[in-house]
């Protein structure tokens, strides 16, 4: 094999370096022993001013690495080193051989599936962009969310290869007759009646489409080229094209004998399942999400709907629903839940909350769908529960530098659900909560078969991208009264451009904005598509409304504007 | 004894020296972000040349028989 150098290109980097190794010390020598100390305790502050951090020019050019970690003073860099960096590589490996049934699938599924061998190997990289610039408890309190996330994704995934007939040789094994395959918003809830008997309940789309936009952005564009390729339309919701392109590339794991669809709360999904019937060729159960929700009568036909589908699920396992089953985990759900008001009571009333947005949206979002299939969610909420009532004690705030308490609306760009983290560090907004944490803002009662029914039909009805996207005017103007509840100041209002159903109240929001006064930036996207609207673009949106309309100076003006394009 | 006592500290000290030069290398990986250099530019272009020349099957190829299965309807 031939390795042929680029001379040029290496002599470039390394006067490079060198001129950078340069700037360090003249910087240092200008600085003083007494600043260089405190820098080096404390790490650099993070102001505008002379001699403040400048994250910006961490980044290699283009790509989004880092030509070094940051210093965040001696304490916050070693716990990031040890109990971040480490602690979550040592776990991923640890995860792998809890939940596998042979470690060595996990390495057959790699090299088989392309969403996961280019997705997951770099998510150490995914939590670096999000808990970039945090400090103190912010830092450890953000990256326990991130922690309990991978732990759920490597579940998942071990559920996938567990059971695959792909990797058996095409064998149907026990592990396979035990899992149960369902669109990603059909909420893992509904499948607790099975999970004491063995039953698995894993998503066909969540970590092979949904979480791979988030932690590398580059695997995701295969898949809506794939289903593009064969003629279909580009101006669909990419979400839809994604889900469907991993069928059209072959793509999805075959480890169930049978599927539970739903529209996904999306006209263009209903589509995604015509295909998933055709390519998985499996017995099928359609459960759709009403598109009419708040109505009675929908209500009692949505019961009704997920009552076959629990026959449906019998008559496939030939296992019967256990009420007993439900209630043990929907009990445990429901404390979740009740944590979770328990840190947004905190987080609405005090500036105390120790979790930054983009921790705070995927946590809740993912937790709430995937629901209690692991411990991973209660032992994460415990960890930042304790973390949190410290800082409350104490009077500490985790975010000091906030000039502006943000509220996330609509649905997020999921190649950039970090810009939060960004907004932060270069103009202290502080995202304090967001559209997808609040969607199942429920419990669901146990004291009997009905009334658990009639809350499950809710909190189904509640769906991702349902209640408070395109579920009709009143649950998406639900804005004014969370704005008011979390005490925000601010809107951050996404604009999903392939979005038909939020297209359509986009001029309603503007309208509502100004009757209302409240100060509002949009944030155009295109859900995992990276090449409609770029970071760099999305930055620049918010940079146009802080300087021009807020007329506020960055507090790091190195973050202002930086090529990241080819990141992950 | 003082034998034994010298041996052991020698022991307790290579310990300590693997343990420090293991810490001093992470922190170098860690740092300077050398893991994820090594993901961007080699184990992500090498196992995206791999998946890019996969055989795949055709599923377009598959009839879509739509009566094959029941209607489940309860």
């Amino acid at each position: 094999m031939a390795i042929s150098f680029d001379v040029s290109k290496i002599q470039k980097k390394l006067a490079e370096k060198k001129e950078g190794v340069q700037k360090t010390v003249a910087e240092l020598k200008a600085n003083g022993f007494k600043k260089n100390m405190h820098d080096f305790w404390y790490g650099k502050p993070h102001t505008a001013e002379p001699g403040g951090r400048r994250l910006g020019e961490l980044y290699e050019d283009k790509t989004g690495l880092l030509t070094h970690r940051e210093w965040r003073g001696f304490k916050d860099t070693m716990y990031y080193m040890y109990m971040i960096w480490g602690y979550n590589y040592l776990h991923m490996v640890t995860d792998i051989l809890k939940f596998s049934n042979n470690p060595i699938d996990f390495l057959k599924g790699t090299w088989r599936y392309r969403w996961m061998g280019q997705t997951y190997l770099p998510v150490i990289h995914w939590f670096e962009r999000g808990l970039q610039g945090m400090r103190g408890e912010a830092l450890y309190a953000s990256a326990w969310h991130y922690r309990a996330m991978v732990s759920a994704s490597i579940h998942q995934i071990c559920t996938f290869f567990n059971a695959d007939t792909r990797l058996h040789g095409g064998k149907e094994n026990d592990a396979y007759k035990h899992t149960i395959f369902t669109n990603e918003t059909t909420c893992g809830t509904l499948f607790y009646p099975w999970k004491d008997a063995g039953y698995q309940y894993v998503s066909m789309e969540m970590i092979p489409y949904f979480v791979t936009c988030h932690v590398n952005s580059h695997t995701v564009l295969n898949y809506i080229d794939a289903v593009q390729s064969l003629g279909l339309p580009g101006d669909p919701c990419p979400m839809c094209q994604a889900e469907s392109g991993l069928f059209v590339l072959d793509d999805v794991p075959d480890s169930s004998p049978f599927i539970i669809t739903c529209n996904e709360a999306c006209d263009a999904s209903v589509s995604t399942h015509t295909l998933q019937d055709w390519f998985a060729d499996k017995p099928l159960f359609a459960l759709p999400i009403p598109m009419q929700f708040d109505d009675p009568l929908v209500k009692k036909h949505c019961m009704n709907e997920i009552e076959e589908m629990w026959k449906f699920v019998e008559e496939q396992t030939g296992t019967p629903f256990n009420w007993e089953s439900m209630k043990k985990y929907l009990e445990r759900q429901n404390k979740l839940q009740r944590d979770e008001w328990e840190k947004w009571e905190v987080a609405a009333k005090t500036n105390f909350y120790p979790i930054n947005g983009v921790a705070q949206a995927l946590f809740r979002i993912y937790s709430t769908q995937y629901g209690i299939q692991t411990d991973c969610w209660e032992d994460a909420s415990e960890k930042v529960k304790k973390i949190m009532y410290k800082c409350v004690e104490k009077k500490i705030n985790p975010f000091p530098q906030t000039r502006h308490r943000v509220i996330a609306w609509s649905c997020a760009p999921l190649y950039y659900s970090n810009w939060c983290t960004w907004a932060y560090n270069c103009w202290g907004l502080n995202c304090i909560i967001n559209m997808d944490s609040l969607m199942f803002d429920m419990e669901i009662r146990t004291d009997s078969y009905e009334n658990m029914l009639e809350d499950m039909a809710t909190y189904h009805m509640w769906a991702p991208m349902r209640r408070m996207a395109v579920g009709g005017m009143h649950h998406i103007f639900e804005l004014w009264d969370y704005m008011q509840r979390f005490n925000c100041d601010m809107v951050a209002m996404y604009d999903q451009l392939q979005c038909k159903g939020m297209q359509g109240v986009h001029g309603l929001f503007e309208d509502e904005f100004r009757k209302r006064n409240v100060k509002a930036f949009w944030i155009p996207h295109a859900l995992p598509d990276s090449r409609t609207v770029s970071r760099a673009e999305i930055r620049r949106q918010i940079n146009d409304y802080m300087t021009t309309v807020m007329h506020e100076e960055p507090l790091d003006p190195s973050l202002l504007d930086f090529d990241d394009s080819m990141t992950w | 004894m003082k034998k034994c006592k010298c041996r052991m500290a020698k022991v307790f000290f290579k310990i300590l020296k693997i343990f420090l030069i293991a810490n001093v290398a992470l922190f170098v990986v860690f740092f300077f972000d050398l893991d994820g250099k090594l993901m961007f530019n080699v184990v992500e272009p090498f196992l995206k040349k791999h998946y890019d020349n996969m055989e795949r099957k055709d599923v377009l190829q598959e009839p879509y028989d739509l009566d094959k299965f029941p209607k489940y309807k309860y």
